[in-house]
């Protein structure tokens, strides 16, 4: 009898935590294809729309040019920090390199450091570089807060892999790169996959630079949000739609490396 | 030869970065909060002021005032985060097909844009077709009608909602992470002498997980710190200055009001906050280590 409350009482709590986890993210996605009027109605009982869609893809709003902006600086900032990250992170884990210990502690303790502390010299340096509000400006700040995280994760897929492999392939004579391409690479792939989906999703989400170093041209989709607080109110309908346009392509992500992703973001921190 | 100076050579890509894109700002702005730097009267930076910037903060009651609602709003989230992560993580640990589902959907709220995260909880909490301002309202009459943000503690909780909506679910992936790797023979030791599921959880689990909890406390103290996105797209450090952080602040001296120098300096003093809670954390989990191996 105690057994079975308990177990009624966990499943409670599960689908209760569920929930709250869900609830805001579906009351969003309701309004994103609701018509103005239901949207600010709390009935559920509406005739679905893609007009919130249509709109914020037109003038004024332009979202599409925000999502090109938002794709670009997320796949540049993952196309370079991605590779330069896994070449350090092989060396961190595989060799005692003099200091090592103290440059990965300082790579790291950068992670320690408030973004907006390195988002004023930025701001200082673009402006008479006249690089504000480019697309490049985002990029250089974005691998600032992605790199050293990327390295940890990274280092934490390469640390689980046997070296055996490695040193069987060096007595054959193999050269260090060629194990590094022809063994670690394809062992260490999904890591480094995982490690790349994330440094995207940061990038994707990240607001405070965009803010800061954007206007009007390279404008990301977080900032776009801001765009629909207008004289006559904030316009949810549009904002839900953009909301949508920004959490689809993520989740979509998040749930594709659901499995790994658990253990990437738990890894390094744990050890 | 070439082989011996690969190891270096693998590092110096990774390495430019963070040197390009974190040392030399930080620099940078160090050298700044010592200079009178007002971009709305010059364009050039101006005379070195010494500790005259830091020194101003300390009198300012806006200042001031960012560092107590930091406080208020890193103590409350963590404290939250942590009893909520590490109760969950407690109940996900067991296997079962809901179990699996919600470990499933915790990883979305991680995955939101926190900016879009305060956008959303903004429209929720309006006092006239927020879903939960009316929601509440319905279900317990004497919330109804209630300014949710335009009440200073009202909104400054709410603040702190979105900011335990968003970390909970990673710090509880974390806590899994750890009951996973502490041993299971001594908890059904236990449970076979009789001991209550709650006695197994506060005298057994939990002195074994101390190690994870700090790590976490860590973390999640760092990223409260930096929390910015929220209060621009929630309160906008309303009403008034209620829910002005500190990192809102920097924002507002140096990208409203264009101080540099000043913002620099404020920039550092939160940096200089960051890197003490660290260390005093870093210590503290040194010297527990020390205790489990001894």
């Amino acid at each position: 009898m105690r057994n079975q409350i308990l177990w009624l009482v966990e499943r409670a709590l599960l689908l209760v935590i569920s929930g709250i986890v869900i609830f805001p993210i579906t009351w969003m996605f309701l309004t994103a294809f609701k018509q103005p009027r239901d949207a600010y109605s709390l009935s559920l009982d509406f005739t679905p729309t893609i007009q919130n869609f249509i709109t914020v893809f037109s003038e004024p709003w332009n979202l599409g040019d925000m999502v090109f902006n938002s794709v670009v600086v997320a796949v540049v900032t993952v196309a370079i920090s991605v590779p330069c990250a896994s070449l350090a992170a092989y060396s961190f884990s595989r060799f005692r390199v003099r200091g090592r210990k103290f440059l990965f502690f300082l790579i790291l303790s950068t992670q320690f450091i408030p973004a907006v502390v390195i988002v004023l010299p930025f701001f200082l340096m673009f402006r008479s570089l006249g690089l504000l509000d480019t697309r490049i400006a985002l990029i250089i700040v974005n691998l600032a807060i992605v790199t050293p995280f990327v390295i940890w994760m990274i280092k934490g897929f390469i640390d689980a892999i046997p070296v055996d492999s490695e040193e069987a392939a060096m007595i054959d004579g193999a050269s260090r790169l060629r194990v590094i391409k022809d063994i670690v690479l394809p062992m260490a792939a999904p890591g480094i996959l995982t490690s790349a989906i994330f440094c995207f999703i940061l990038t994707w989400n990240e607001f405070l630079f965009a803010l800061i170093l954007s206007r009007s041209d390279a404008v990301t989709l977080p900032v776009g949000l801001v765009s629909f607080r207008t004289e006559r109110g904030d316009l949810w309908e549009l904002m839900s739609a953009a909301g949508v346009m920004i959490t689809v392509p993520i989740f979509v992500m998040a749930l594709f490396i659901q499995k790994h992703f658990t253990r990437g973001m738990t890894a390094g921190a744990v050890k | 030869m070439r082989e011996r100076l690969l190891p270096h050579f693998l590092l110096v890509p990774a390495f430019l970065i963070v040197l390009a894109t974190t040392i030399y700002p930080l620099a940078y702005s160090l050298v700044t909060s010592f200079r009178e730097w007002d971009l709305t009267k010059q364009r050039r930076p101006g005379d070195f002021v010494g500790l005259g910037n830091y020194l101003e903060a300390a009198t300012e009651s806006a200042f001031l005032n960012s560092l107590w609602v930091t406080t208020v709003f890193v103590v409350s989230s963590v404290v939250l985060t942590l009893v909520f992560a590490f109760s969950m993580a407690l109940l996900l640990r067991r296997t079962g097909r809901l179990h699996t589902f919600t470990r499933i959907i915790l990883i979305l709220p991680f995955a939101m844009s926190p900016a879009l995260i305060g956008v959303s909880y903004r429209f929720m909490f309006n006092p006239e077709f927020g879903v939960l301002a009316k929601g509440l309202g319905q279900l317990f009459p004497v919330l109804e009608g209630i300014p949710w943000l335009a009440d200073p503690d009202l909104a400054m909780g709410i603040l702190v909602a979105t900011d335990v909506w968003h970390w909970t679910p990673y710090m509880t992936f974390m806590c899994l992470g750890g009951l996973a790797s502490i041993p299971k023979e001594t908890e059904e030791a236990a449970r076979v002498d009789g001991a209550s599921n709650l006695r197994i959880i506060f005298e057994i689990v939990l002195p074994q997980m101390k190690g994870v909890l700090l790590v976490t406390a860590v973390l999640k103290t760092i990223f409260a710190l930096k929390m910015f996105d929220q209060v621009v797209t929630l309160t906008g450090g309303g009403p008034g200055i209620s829910t002005e952080t500190l990192a809102f602040f920097i924002f507002n001296v140096g990208f409203k009001w264009f101080d540099m120098g000043y913002a620099s300096a404020l920039a550092w003093i939160l940096t200089l906050i960051m890197m003490a809670i660290s260390a005093w954390y870093v210590r503290m989990l040194l010297s527990e280590r020390k205790v489990v191996a001894a």
